[in-house]
């Protein structure tokens, strides 16, 4: 991938939905609004996600474990509005898109 | 001004089915390191100042969510303290001390994030947003009716007052009031109870009383007496406050009066209580939706806020006096009397009285804003005149000039009561924000006065209103609207500068230039109060009117003359009053000009002069009154000239500061005999039981100005020794000009500066 087609592809992303994982396990998902060469990214009107901690997981399967082998926990998200996720600390980023969005991405990480 | 309605809600995240998450981690990386340092990919709306406001994620200081390595997940989200723990009595008390005193500091401006929701029983209680009054208690899984202490009192107490807190943000948002510098509306999506009544959560306080009342309670009697009185606030403080959202119907103060008598029960019992440090937590902050970075707890005294408390409830009575309506002067005074009290009423005070004001299209719900607007005007410039008396229900034939005269008199209505009403409304802001609106609207009010002129010209050609020969033999008419709207911008302009005083804007070397201003608008004021008496009393003295309504004239004749009496009292204040301003303006400016003559005014500015100048303050200054036309801007040199007063010796100007201050001082007194309110006719002046606190505020205030004329005498006197002994090394004194709030500052307007002699 060549300079100009790189700026392209993140150029595409602007505007869409990202879902932003942490290193402390953390998912921030907003609109894509700004990054740069040290990934660092700028979302707005962005939700924090958290898994539940480890007892609270714990305590729910065995709950569950009577009936079934698997369970299901809520996440527990709030509105934080304008963030910035230093790139450091990005361990995975996903973009929310329909089929077609898709497609047309995938041409263009080519 | 608009009305406040913008409510911020956080409505929840929606994904639809069709919509996947797709990794892009790897591409979004290599593409991303392609890019040159410095290199942004944006948003082409996106801009820099904007990411600036943007929260850093993993930093402790911006990122309320952040946990630090090491630190347990469950710990660092969940409090270990346990809400269902049984409480001693006294803890019970501590407790709801600290709610009362996070509350207060809510009232004072602080968000709730810092305050009442770092309250772990609050958060149990409205976190999940309960859809019951049942599911609002501080467990929902464990229904532990023994614990009655915290289950039944504490619950009563806590469900008491976060209702309060509900109708107090109800009541500051629907009216005008500045985010965060006033009050902070933000929630953190949650809701403080503003589905359940006020009669529910009265019957479950009303329950824990009569478990305290009753033969189950074992507690000792004083803290016994304590809980009750506890509850008995909360039940009243509800009560009053449902009531004040419907003060225009309810106007009762009898709830409030009780909060005030449950005060000193609330101090006596408060050292009773055990506080419970470890039932509020910042931790909380970390589960609310919230846009700012994390931020320490604010605690307050229970002293402070018993005292807050205490002034909330005193002005919330206070504030319905406004409501004994018998003319616009008197409200005026009313409103600018409340708000001007020290400190400033706390902000929902504020906006409860701007709801009193004005609210379903009604002043003061009863008046319509019409009769109010008709009631100033006829006061001032048009008492008994048929502008006023015309109304299309009388007159229907179209061609009629009184018909035409009440068709344009409606368009005056319609044009002019929202920037009227403003008047009385923008009294009730912050005091920065009124100088701050004050220096719009008077520019707006010289639009307003020329509009006015338009009409006033139109209106004459059908009231063919005979023409004055005055002084120079030229016909001059009344303007009977535009002299009403000047009036309004003069008594805003001067009001401007009292405020630059009040709020210290000012610096020492300035204030013989301000004082010379405020001076310049009274003289201003005080000709066009005159050029209104001269068009009344010939009104007065000339035939009834060209025009008349049917009905006849004679039957009215003493209304007539009453109407007339009572205008000519007004202008009688507004001018003892001017007088009195510009008297004591015109003896503090010749004060300061000796003082600024002799080098002895403190400066604020570096001597070297390098970025200010006399010049650039005067065009700061003036600035904001660039583009009214009436009164004409002073040309700086003008200025310079008359503020300095160049070319009158040190004896004219003691002698003119000297003959100035005794005209104030007569002037004040003058107006302290005349009494706080203007009696609209002579026949009611025994009936009206005048607003007694307002009266004592007022009176308070006019002693203060009196007592700072009397400084500045014992000013004067002292200077006048100092430059009689001068000597080569200068005027023997030190000056000082008092601080707001200190004792030598007697009243916010008037800084009379502290002369000390030299030895």
């Amino acid at each position: 991938m060549d300079a100009s087609k790189a700026t392209r592809y993140l150029e595409s992303l602007l505007g869409q939905t990202l879902r932003v994982h942490t290193t402390d396990t953390r998912m921030f998902v907003g609109i894509f609004k700004c990054t740069d060469a040290d990934r660092n990214i700028i979302l707005a009107s962005t939700y924090e996600y958290r898994f539940p901690p480890p007892s609270a997981v714990q305590e729910a399967a065995s709950a569950a474990d009577n009936q079934s082998s698997s369970f299901k926990m809520n996440m527990t998200s709030r509105l934080i509005g304008l963030v910035v996720v230093p790139g450091q600390h990005i361990t995975r980023i996903e973009v929310e898109e329909t089929a077609e969005q898709a497609r047309f991405r995938q041409k263009l990480e080519k | 001004m608009l009305p406040n309605s913008e409510i911020r809600s956080t409505a929840m995240r929606v994904v639809t089915q069709s919509i996947v998450p797709h990794d892009i981690t790897e591409h979004f990386t290599q593409a991303a390191s392609k890019l040159v340092a410095g290199q942004l990919v944006k948003d082409e709306y996106f801009t820099l100042f904007e990411a600036v406001g943007a929260l850093e994620i993993m930093d402790p200081k911006m990122d309320s969510g952040f946990i630090a390595p090491g630190e347990d997940l469950a710990e660092a989200l969940q409090d270990s303290y346990d809400v269902t723990q049984e409480l001693r009595p006294e803890q019970v008390v501590g407790i709801m001390d600290g709610l009362l005193c996070h509350e207060m500091a809510w009232h004072m401006g602080h968000p709730l994030s810092q305050t009442l929701f770092t309250s772990i029983y609050l958060d149990k209680l409205l976190w999940p947003i309960p859809k019951t009054m049942e599911q609002a208690t501080f467990s929902r899984e464990t229904d532990d009716k023994d614990n009655v202490l915290v289950q039944l009192v504490l619950r009563a107490y806590c469900l008491g007052l976060v209702k309060a807190c509900d109708l107090v943000h109800g009541q500051v948002v629907s009216e005008y009031f500045y985010e965060e510098e006033d009050f902070v509306t933000q929630l953190y999506n949650r809701s403080l109870l503003s589905e359940f009544d006020v009669d529910a959560i009265l019957k479950i306080i009303n329950q824990a009383l009569d478990w305290v009342d009753g033969p189950e309670n074992s507690i000792d009697d004083p803290l016994t007496k304590a809980l009750r009185v506890r509850l008995l606030f909360r039940r009243d403080f509800l009560t009053a406050l449902e009531q004040n959202s419907k003060v225009l119907q309810t106007r009762s103060t009898k709830h409030l009066s009780s909060c005030i008598s449950h005060i000193s029960a609330l101090e006596k019992s408060s050292p009773l209580g055990q506080a419970v440090p470890e039932a509020f937590s910042l931790k909380i902050q970390r589960k609310l939706a919230s846009t700012v970075p994390p931020r320490p707890m604010v605690n307050i005294s229970i002293e402070n806020a018993l005292s807050h408390l205490r002034r909330l409830c005193q002005d919330a009575i206070d504030i319905q006096q406004v409501l004994e309506y018998s003319c616009p002067y008197n409200v005026m005074i009313s409103v600018w009397t409340l708000m001007s009290r020290k400190p400033q009423p706390s902000v929902y005070i504020r906006s409860l009285l701007q709801t009193i004001v004005f609210s379903d299209m009604r002043v003061l719900g009863s008046l319509s804003i019409k009769n109010f607007m008709y009631d100033d005007l006829a006061q001032l410039v048009l008492p008994h005149n048929i502008l006023l008396q015309a109304n299309m229900d009388n007159i229907e034939l179209p061609s009629d000039p009184r018909f035409r005269i009440a068709q344009q008199m409606d368009d005056f209505v319609k044009r002019f009561s929202q920037p009227f009403l403003d008047t009385f409304r923008s009294i009730c802001l912050n005091r920065c924000r009124f100088r701050r609106t004050l220096c719009h609207t008077a520019v707006d009010w010289d639009t307003l006065q020329m509009e006015a002129e338009e009409l006033d010209t139109e209106l004459r050609a059908l009231t063919l209103e005979p023409p004055l020969k005055l002084h120079g033999g030229e016909p001059a008419y009344s303007y009977p609207l535009s002299s009403w709207a000047y009036h309004q911008k003069l008594t805003q302009l001067r009001t401007i500068l009292q405020l630059g005083f009040e709020l210290s804007i000012y610096a020492p070397e300035e204030l013989p230039g301000m004082y010379w201003y405020l001076s310049h608008i009274c003289s201003a004021h005080l000709a066009h109060i005159d050029r209104i008496r001269t068009f009344t009393l010939a009104a007065s003295r000339g035939p009834a009117a060209v025009l008349t309504l049917p009905g006849g004239t004679k039957a009215n004749a003493s209304e007539r003359e009453g109407a007339f009496h009572t205008s000519l009292r007004l202008l009688e204040r507004l001018t003892t009053q001017l007088i009195a301003i510009d008297a004591f303006a015109i003896a503090l400016h010749a004060l300061y000009v000796l003082l600024a003559r002799h080098g002895v005014l403190p400066r604020a500015s570096s001597p070297n002069q390098a970025y200010s100048s006399e010049r650039l303050r005067y065009e700061l200054r003036m600035k904001p009154f660039l583009p009214i036309s009436l009164p004409e801007p002073v040309p700086y040199a003008e200025y310079r000239g008359e503020a300095d007063l160049e070319g009158d010796s040190d004896a004219t100007v003691l002698e003119r500061a000297t003959r100035a201050i005794a005209e104030a001082r007569k002037a004040w007194e003058t107006i302290l005999a005349r009494g706080v309110f203007l009696v609209p006719s002579p026949t009611a002046a025994g009936t009206t039981h005048a607003p007694r606190s307002i009266e004592e505020d007022w009176k308070r205030e006019v002693k203060d100005t009196m007592r700072a004329c009397i400084g500045t005498s014992i000013a004067i006197e002292s200077i006048k020794k100092a430059l009689a002994a001068r000597s080569s090394e200068g005027v023997p004194v030190r000056v000082e000009i008092p601080e707001l709030g200190s004792k030598m500052r007697w009243h916010d307007w008037w800084a009379v500066p502290h002369i000390v002699p030299r030895s």
